[in-house]
């Protein structure tokens, strides 16, 4: 093994990751402010790409772009889910019972939208075919699809874009305060109600807007999610559950161990090196990576 | 007997006798059912929406020409069972559509694994089940209700490798050296099998790359790494997850190889590879089919994108299309819908003429005792400026090959 080469692998590892963590935040974010097991992440995300794909199909406009445009009508998009389905079955109640309705009510999201987007756009795959997804930027012995160093980029501006929301604004505070304690949070006027809004908005904003950064390069259908939904969860509890940072590093972590699994396993077994990696550090630390006894964004 | 009672004794004993003494009228046979499972939802769901399309042709056809004429012209429907996209809810769905209902004969479910699973249910309730899935051992179970119309994965590794290593050399090229890629779907490894361990070697082949992946692919970087750093002559190309073999194809592209692919199987010439990655990627790339449109099947073809709007027409559509005839034919043949009849009358046709027989190179109709086509060919169909032709053999074919310069 050449070093050019285990590069080669890191690199491939670090781009693959970078949406992988994309995907994982907004999982986290709804995870740690609602406490809700959103199964229906990776459908989201499948819209997203859809809606990416629609705004290159009629308005020929980038996917780089569609993506980051899939953010405003995927964030109202959260906050009238919420309203209409989530809050029902949130911020109140018996916890066990909550959860049972939480788990139901997003798992039949999930079915509903699958199947809706397959009747109504048919299960046929689209592809946008962006000139830059079958081009590479050589880095001298090293070859860095653009498309998914793009999509890398862009996944880091993202995520620091949430970071500096939750760290450095009111409503970051709000948020994180919402999801420390909602009782304290309530008695100091914060609307726990209205945040828990605004956290499943902005995850559901920020999987889609994932989703516009996979479909540069990745086909798109009506089942995509199932490609993704599990690596989501590796990632948000190899993390932490419900840390934001937790879940982006688990992202990163798990698009390196995919790649390097492949100098020691068979291309077969590309996703047991992930799933023994997630047994080691739950193991070793069971609260995940960055995550603490008590619940935090 | 008063006027009254004789009226209504007249018209007591017409009621009895109007049976006996009416002229015969035409009563409306009972449909015949036809079970389709296929995925319908999931990873595979466009092949399954490919084969409902060539059934329901078929079945509008036999319908408008006067429906199955032993039965009295009875008309035939389909019941569609989606397979969705693991074994298991391949299985629920052929349990559930074979018992809720009489069905005469079935027809699924594409993915070899699906089909294995399918089988069993359908021989475990005697329902006669056509299938074009290639994986060998569908056919090697002592099943007596499966009938399996294309040529088996291992006999096509034999025949694709003899047609390519031929057409290599009429084009003054030598394979030395050769690579496999694709997925650990039955009808591929079935296909990769023989390759690996026998038919390479026999060719004085050397096999330099041998990677198999359980879809989905998360990168195909270290694959296509691979092949540049051992550039074979040929690749053995088997990623039936459209989104895997798009992510290879791209990156083909990415790394600047220029390898001849040779393709295992129907997936690869589906027309959305064309919107997906541009003709020009795709152009010269090869696969081996059980079935494609042949030379005379233009008017098939025609008809069949007119209805769908399909650009073109393939394997999925062709082959579901070729089954429901060949029901209809084991129909008038057993004169009954019952399905141990359909099934003998399969077990013994022997068909040359009509839509099934035309559908199916190389046009003719028979099974062995495992219920294996006798003499089904395999065709290689190849790209040509964003649509598939069957090239070889070269009696069937609609364009002359290319080879990948």
């Amino acid at each position: 093994m050449v070093a050019s080469e285990l590069a080669q692998y890191v690199a491939t590892g670090l781009l693959v990751g970078g949406v992988y963590a994309l995907m994982s935040i907004g999982l986290a974010l709804i995870f740690g402010v609602m406490r809700v097991v959103n199964f229906a992440q990776g459908d989201f995300m499948m819209l997203g790409m859809y809606l990416t794909y629609y705004y290159a199909l009629a308005g020929n406009v980038d996917p780089l772009l569609g993506a980051l445009l899939t953010i405003p009508p995927f964030f109202v998009l959260g906050l009238l889910v919420h309203r209409l389905f989530l809050a029902r079955v949130t911020g109140g109640g018996d916890p066990n019972r909550e959860m049972d309705a939480q788990l139901i009510l997003t798992l039949g999201l999930s079915l509903v939208i699958t199947n809706a987007t397959t009747m109504i756009l048919s299960p046929m795959p689209r592809g946008i075919n962006a000139p830059y997804a079958t081009k590479a930027f050589a880095a001298g012995p090293l070859l860095l699809n653009q498309a998914r160093s793009y999509a890398f980029l862009m996944a880091l501006l993202l995520a620091a874009a949430v970071y500096v929301l939750l760290t450095r604004t009111d409503l970051g505070k709000a948020l994180r305060a919402a999801a420390d304690d909602p009782e304290a949070a309530g008695y100091q006027g914060i609307d726990v109600r209205t945040m828990h809004g605004m956290a499943f908005g902005i995850g559901i904003a920020l999987v889609a807007a994932a989703g516009g950064l996979l479909a540069t390069y990745h086909p798109i259908e009506p089942n995509v999610a199932v490609n993704f939904i599990v690596l989501m969860f590796v990632a948000v509890v190899l993390g932490g559950l419900g840390s934001v940072p937790g879940a982006f590093v688990g992202g990163i972590v798990i698009g390196l161990v995919q790649s390097l699994t492949l100098l020691l396993l068979p291309l077969q077994l590309q996703n047991v090196g992930v799933f023994v990696t997630f047994l080691v550090v739950l193991y070793v630390r069971p609260q995940g990576l960055f995550g603490r006894r008590a619940r935090a964004v | 007997m008063s006027r009254l009672t004789r009226s209504l004794a007249l018209t007591l004993v017409l009621v009895l006798l109007a049976p006996m003494i009416a002229v015969p009228v035409a009563v409306a046979a009972e449909d015949v059912k036809i079970a389709l499972v296929a995925p319908l939802s999931g990873r595979w769901a466009r092949q399954g929406q490919l084969k409902k399309m060539g059934a329901e042709m078929a079945i509008e056809e036999i319908n408008s020409q006067g429906g199955i004429k032993a039965l009295g012209g009875a008309k035939i429907v389909l019941r569609e069972a989606d397979a969705g996209d693991s074994v298991e809810k391949a299985v629920s769905a052929a349990q559930r559509v074979l018992t809720r209902e009489k069905i005469s004969a079935g027809i699924g479910s594409w993915l070899s694994s699906f089909t294995l699973g399918v089988t069993e249910v359908a021989e475990r309730l005697q329902v006669p089940w056509l299938t074009l899935s290639y994986a060998d051992s569908i056919t090697e179970r002592g099943f007596k209700y499966t009938f399996q119309s294309s040529p088996v994965s291992s006999a096509q590794a034999e025949q694709a490798l003899d047609l390519v290593v031929e057409l290599a050399k009429r084009n003054n090229r030598q394979i030395r050296k050769a690579a496999v890629v694709g997925d650990n779907t039955a009808a591929t490894v079935f296909f990769f099998k023989p390759l690996r361990e026998k038919l390479l070697a026999a060719k004085g082949i050397e096999l330099v790359v041998d990677e198999v992946w359980t879809p989905p692919l998360a990168d195909a970087t270290s694959i296509v790494q691979k092949i540049r750093a051992t550039q074979p002559d040929l690749v053995f190309y088997g990623a039936t997850n459209f989104p895997d073999s798009i992510q290879v194809l791209q990156k083909v592209k990415e790394f600047g190889l220029k390898i001849h692919i040779q393709g295992v199987g129907a997936w690869l010439v589906t027309p959305e590879y064309v919107k997906t990655v541009g003709k020009e990627l795709l152009d010269n790339i090869q696969t081996v089919v059980a079935a494609h449109p042949v030379k005379g099947q233009e008017e098939l073809v025609k008809k069949f994108v007119q209805r769908t709007g399909e650009p073109f027409m393939t394997q999925d559509p062709l082959c579901t299309y070729a089954h429901v005839w060949l029901i209809k034919e084991a129909i008038e043949q057993a004169k009954s819908a019952d399905p141990k009849a359909i099934r003998d009358a399969l077990a013994k046709i022997d068909l040359t003429t009509g839509p099934a027989a035309t559908s199916l190179a190389p046009g003719r109709i028979r099974f062995d005792e495992r219920g294996r086509r006798i003499g089904a060919v395999p065709l290689i169909v190849q790209w040509q400026n964003g649509e598939p032709f069957t090239v070889v053999p070269a009696g069937l074919a609609t364009r002359p090959v290319v080879w990948q310069k």
